[in-house]
């Protein structure tokens, strides 16, 4: 007979094998990763180019990568879009402070072709006048919905205080849209997009030659030295408040400097970080959500950037619970400061970890994007060995110490809009 | 191909199994046949409030994401106009936790006031956040019942008023459950990598015990065929006027549905659209436009949406909208964009079978269409349209007896 009031046992995850993808030297700073056993006909091009809204003006920076396919001397946006459309590829342009990511998505046999359309097509962009206008147009228009969001209110000030003081901390102003030149946008290209092209990451089980082919092809706009990146960051502490009438829910943020996956403590801080606000369990969820309600969701993240990185708590709640909510998120801070998790939460989240890093090591596009992940701060696979072997062994001691270490309330920077 | 098998426990369950020995992982999803059309009227917003509660705890299970996050598993649900749909993915050897969980919450729920409690207000804030707190938030609150006068798609899955989800009760939530959370009502895929001579067995120990039920009836109100065009106008505190046309169109289950699909990809998908193209790049009346289909089981919409640009009139872009309406009604599509239009569908067929969750969840669907095995079918469907069919249902859809429109005007205009 079941017994329904008793847990099936389980197993504990001990190992994960991971797989690297093949390196192909383009130059010294450059290099070509390719994870070719798919089991199945789809395939990935991803192009990375250090052409970052750290590198200029935000709107520059932001209009010269959403027109990076409008056109070429030899075809219009219209032609292109079309001949994408023939192969049946999808792209993506992704921008962030760090660069450029322009994903390629196509069955094998197409992939290649889409990827030489694509990238002849943003080299030889030339940012016709009328393409230019229409995106400044639809930019303006995005930006007055999104201003009227209480979460992009109080993320751009969170941005201005994470980012205090450094070339990260430029908001884009509406009126910066009335007086960018075409110039701007052509000299942005040729210095960064031209000859900006630092990484390129394929998966699918295309032809060797086609590979080659690529490398070949992306040589000349390839960077000839390492990238670098800005690290010294130190938030503005403090609390801040955008205020919102009409609002009937305030957007908190809150966080400060903290740092990517090369320094010491980011394994520790990171399973800190799951126990309060990084699942559905956390304890920000149990207690804002699943015991007050005072949310739809609530949740924390160790976000990073080139050189460097930052904790966000971020969430929505209602404008009467505002204030209850700050004070119930710090009380959860300084539980954690001053009191042992106990053995069965510890041991719940080491599994939900586990777990999750299986999950994040299936299939070969889940396991090039762990590669990645770790490539980018010059790691690789053995990084996601050292972190199951440090969620079996961390010791609640070192959680609580860790949290006493990073996670002052007077140390945050804490904006609310709304 | 996606192989699975299928079969029915004795209670009424409808089981299908489909391996994947690549992953480490397994998929069990759980679709109810459940969604906000099975509503009454005076108590919308339901089967997603229900959806909620079933994370509350189930009749011998305190905490359900506690057990699941022990066994390293995860688990998430979404509720439509037509389903309810909970997946747990969790690592294959703990495939037993999951199976768990799900039958447990499947043969009842712990009923606390607490969970009650909470969860109304966590909806309440998710009303607020998704309907309320943003720019065109409530459109679909406002476009429902222009379209549906009937028909129960009138209200949006999270309700029509924030009173209905505040005054649910306990009793409520009893019959509800009751009504359609049982086996017979309900389809289970496992998928991944199980092992293939236990987990029949495995299922019927968690669910086989489940006391079946009767399927409830689904006796919804028929919508009348349209006779008038329907207009309505509200204003909001909008940066830009907003146009919301929404076209009636035929059941997932018809050729409608394919023919809107392409025809919406066709007509406002991406760039190179038509309405992309004409009205957008070459008129320059709108910022942005797209047009969709709301795929729903029963009769659904075809809607072209978008905001128009400064200075510019509803009625300059209803007549430059009509001319290539009917247009499309006389040439249909030209033969590459078709082409074009067939294979991006090929590639992100591919891309989302890639996805175990994904084919987890696109199997039980099928299956409450009619049979899983259209997850296999419905590719060569997409293939086989061909201009001439996208011409009659242009001719049959946009018409204007056939449409509704709701404008969303700036206040300040």
């Amino acid at each position: 007979m079941l017994n329904r009031n008793t847990a099936p046992t389980t197993q504990k995850i001990e190992k994960i094998s991971f797989v690297k993808p093949q390196e192909l030297c383009i130059n010294e700073s450059v290099k070509l990763l390719w994870m070719q056993d798919v089991p199945n006909e789809t395939s990935r091009i991803d192009l990375y180019f250090d052409a970052g809204l750290r590198k200029d003006r935000n709107a520059i920076v932001s209009i010269c990568s959403s027109l990076l396919l409008s056109g070429t001397k030899q075809r219009s946006s219209t032609e292109i879009h079309n001949q994408i459309d023939q192969l049946g590829a999808y792209f993506d342009i992704g921008l962030s402070h760090e660069g450029v990511l322009i994903s390629i998505f196509a069955l094998k046999n197409n992939i290649f072709e889409a990827f030489c359309l694509i990238y002849d097509s943003i080299q030889d962009a030339i940012f016709p006048d009328k393409e230019i206008a229409e995106k400044i147009t639809e930019k303006r228009e995005r930006f007055k919905i999104n201003s009227a969001k209480v979460g992009f209110t109080a993320q751009r000030k969170f941005q201005e205080k994470i980012f205090f003081n450094t070339p990260y901390d430029e908001l884009v102003q509406i009126s910066d849209f009335d007086t960018i030149s075409k110039k701007e946008i052509v000299d942005f290209h040729d210095e960064w997009i031209k000859n900006g092209l630092y990484k390129i990451a394929v998966v699918g089980n295309l032809d060797s030659e086609e590979i080659i082919k690529i490398t070949e092809r992306c040589k000349p706009s390839c960077i000839s030295s390492p990238m670098t990146y800005f690290k010294s960051f130190c938030n503005a502490p403090g609390v801040f408040h955008e205020e919102k009438k009409s609002a009937v829910q305030s957007a908190l943020r809150i966080g400060k400097t903290m740092f990517n996956k090369t320094h010491d403590d980011f394994f520790d801080f990171s399973i800190l970080n799951t126990v309060l606000g990084d699942y559905f369990g956390s304890r920000l969820m149990k207690n804002i959500r699943e015991d007050k309600g005072y949310t739809y969701g609530i949740g924390s993240t160790l976000a990073e950037t080139g050189g460097s990185g930052y904790f966000i708590i971020g969430s929505e709640v209602g404008t009467e619970h505002r204030e209850a909510s700050l004070n119930e998120i710090k009380k959860e801070i300084e539980l954690l400061n001053t009191q042992f998790i106990d053995k069965s939460e510890m041991e719940l989240v080491k599994n939900y970890l586990l777990g999750q890093m299986l999950k994040s090591a299936d299939g070969p596009y889940a396991m090039m994007d762990l590669f990645l992940s770790v490539d980018a701060y010059s790691l690789d696979m053995e990084f996601y060995n050292r972190y199951i072997e440090r969620i079996h062994q961390i010791q609640t001691e070192e959680l609580k110490s860790i949290s006493k270490k990073y996670l002052q309330w007077d140390s945050l920077s804490i904006v609310s809009a709304g | 191909m996606v192989e699975f098998q299928r079969y029915k426990l004795s209670n009424g369950l409808t089981v299908i199994l489909h391996q994947d020995k690549t992953t480490p992982m397994v998929v069990v999803n759980t679709l109810y046949d459940v969604g906000a059309r099975d509503e009454s009227e005076q108590k919308t917003g339901f089967a997603h409030l229900f959806e909620h509660l079933m994370f509350g705890g189930s009749i011998n299970i305190l905490d359900f994401d506690k057990e699941l996050q022990k066994a390293g598993g995860e688990s998430n649900a979404f509720t439509s106009n037509d389903i309810t749909n909970y997946y747990e993915i969790i690592p294959a050897q703990n495939i037993e936790t999951a199976l768990w969980l799900e039958s447990d919450r499947m043969l009842s729920l712990a009923f606390t006031e607490k969970s009650l409690e909470v969860q109304r207000n966590v909806v309440i804030e998710e009303f607020k956040q998704r309907y309320l707190n943003q720019p065109y938030g409530d459109v679909w609150l406002e476009l429902r019942p222009l379209a549906y006068e009937k028909h129960p798609y009138k209200w949006a899955t999270i309700g029509k008023d924030l009173s209905h989800i505040e005054n649910a009760t306990m009793s409520d939530v009893k019959s509800f459950f009751k009504k359609h959370y049982h086996p017979s009502n309900a389809i289970l895929c496992v998928s991944g990598n199980y092992d293939n001579s236990k987990i029949r067995k495995q299922i019927e120990t968690y669910f086989g015990g489940i006391p079946g039920g009767l399927k409830p009836a689904r006796i919804n109100p028929q919508e009348p065929k349209q006779e008038a065009f329907k207009i309505k106008s509200i204003n909001r505190d909008v940066p830009a006027n907003a146009f919301y046309y929404a076209f009636n169109m035929g059941p997932r289950k018809s050729s409608d549905y394919y023919l809107g699909d392409i025809m919406s990809d066709a007509v406002g998908k991406d760039n190179s659209s038509v309405l992309n193209i004409s009205l957008k790049k070459e008129l320059e009346l709108v910022t942005e436009i797209n047009a969709f289909i709301t795929g729903s089981l029963d009769d659904g919409l075809f809607v072209i949406s978008g905001k128009l640009a400064e200075g510019v009139s509803f009625e300059q872009l209803d007549d430059q909208l009509w001319r290539i309406l009917n247009e499309i009604k006389e040439s249909g599509i030209y033969a590459e964009k078709l082409i074009g239009i067939k294979n991006k569908i090929s590639t992100s067929k591919a891309f989302q079978e890639q996805g175990l969750l994904n084919r987890s969840i696109n199997l039980s669907f099928f299956e409450l269409l009619g049979d899983a095995n259209g997850i296999n079918e419905d590719a060569l469907i997409y293939q086989k349209i061909e201009s001439i069919d996208l011409i009659s249902f242009a001719k049959n859809t946009f018409v204007k007896t056939n449409c509704s429109l709701l404008k969303v005007c700036n206040n300040a205009k």
